[in-house]
């Protein structure tokens, strides 16, 4: 995928994208666990309508991850934030298995409930923190990641329309 | 414009803004996590125009719901997005996704408007019933598309060189 110089920054795009979705609805999820918002309707309704878009994202998030991981392997493996961004996502998918076996079991007793139980609440507090915590270190990776200037050697550079000096005329650091 | 960004980029405010290392990244996630709270407010208003979603609340009810955090959010976005500029206004005003990014802004924003005015009867009556026309309908998908588009710019700033090529601003 470095070869097609365009293809990075795309797939860098279509990730932002996928993340300002599954952040976003997340978010009124767990909103109406902490009894904050939509608390006049019941939590399955507001929870269920939501959760085929907050999986459509994560895979599209997972993919387009995956992609730029595979882009550039080494430079992200040896990468903290990359490592404690990974760490966070189970955490917090670890979050959600906790919430749906303990305080979802019975969902049926407080759905109409203006909030959550105890368990609930918190469950709906840790899923925010993570998830902000996600984001910024996926900030973070892009401002202390390595790059892999080893370009292979059919590279097109003509094709770009412009001198490849000005591609290359920082010093080292990747774009951010 | 580009000795103005090289006058800003020179400034004590810009050069305190660029020193403090951890700033910029700060404002970059605030920026970041706000696109997740503006996008998804208006993804769910214009999923309500569409009747997927919300059904059994009236459109008033959703717009009230979403439509403050979407203009809160715009407003966050807004000053982290100057300060953003501030720090490094070169980059910014030689880069084609820059600019483009804030036409559309200017067209997403003032559609807004528009549409929350026209909405003004309907919030008022609380009219539970309405259905959209197919119009506004298709005018909920290309809002959609746009701040889509403009999320797109805005990490295509990055990379004016290897998106626009010769279009670049900065080439």
């Amino acid at each position: 995928m470095r070869t097609i110089v365009r293809a990075v920054p795309i797939v860098e795009a279509i990730h932002v994208m996928a993340i300002a979705v599954v952040f976003g609805t997340i978010l009124v999820v767990d909103l109406r666990l902490l009894g904050l918002r939509d608390t006049k309707r019941p939590y399955t309704q507001v929870s269920r309508e939501l959760l085929g878009w907050t999986w459509g994202a994560f895979v599209v998030a997972a993919v387009t991850g995956a992609m730029m991981f595979a882009a550039n392997a080494m430079t992200y493996y040896e990468n903290t934030p990359f490592r404690l961004k990974l760490l966070a996502i189970a955490a917090a998918g670890l979050n959600m298995l906790v919430f749906h076996f303990v305080t979802g079991r019975n969902v049926d007793d407080w759905d109409t409930e203006r909030a959550a139980p105890a368990g609930g609440r918190v469950a709906g507090a840790l899923s925010i923190l993570i998830w902000t915590a996600v984001i910024v270190l996926g900030r973070w990776i892009g401002f202390t990641k390595g790059y892999d200037f080893s370009i292979p050697e059919d590279v097109d550079f003509d094709a770009l329309g412009t001198g490849v000096d000005v591609l290359f005329d920082f010093d080292g650091a990747p774009p951010n | 414009m580009i000795e103005f960004a090289e006058w800003l980029q020179a400034t004590p405010f810009s050069e305190a803004i660029q020193a403090a290392g951890w700033l910029v990244p700060l404002l970059q996630s605030i920026h970041i996590l706000m696109i997740g709270v503006v996008f998804v407010s208006i993804l769910m208003i214009a999923l309500r125009v569409l009747e997927l979603v919300r059904m059994d609340q009236g459109f008033a009810d959703v717009w009230r719901r979403f439509a403050p955090w979407m203009w809160t959010g715009v407003v966050v976005m807004t000053l982290t997005g100057a300060l953003l500029v501030a720090a490094e206004p070169v980059r910014e005003f030689t880069s084609t996704s820059f600019w483009i990014k804030m036409l559309l802004l200017a067209v997403g924003i003032a559609s807004a408007v528009v549409f929350r005015r026209s909405l003004a009867p309907l919030v008022l009556a609380g009219d539970t019933a309405h259905e959209f026309s197919p119009g506004i309908k298709i005018g909920a998908i290309a809002t959609v598309v746009l701040w889509l588009a403009i999320i797109f710019l805005g990490r295509a700033i990055a990379y004016d060189i290897e998106i626009w090529g010769a279009l670049s601003l900065s080439s």
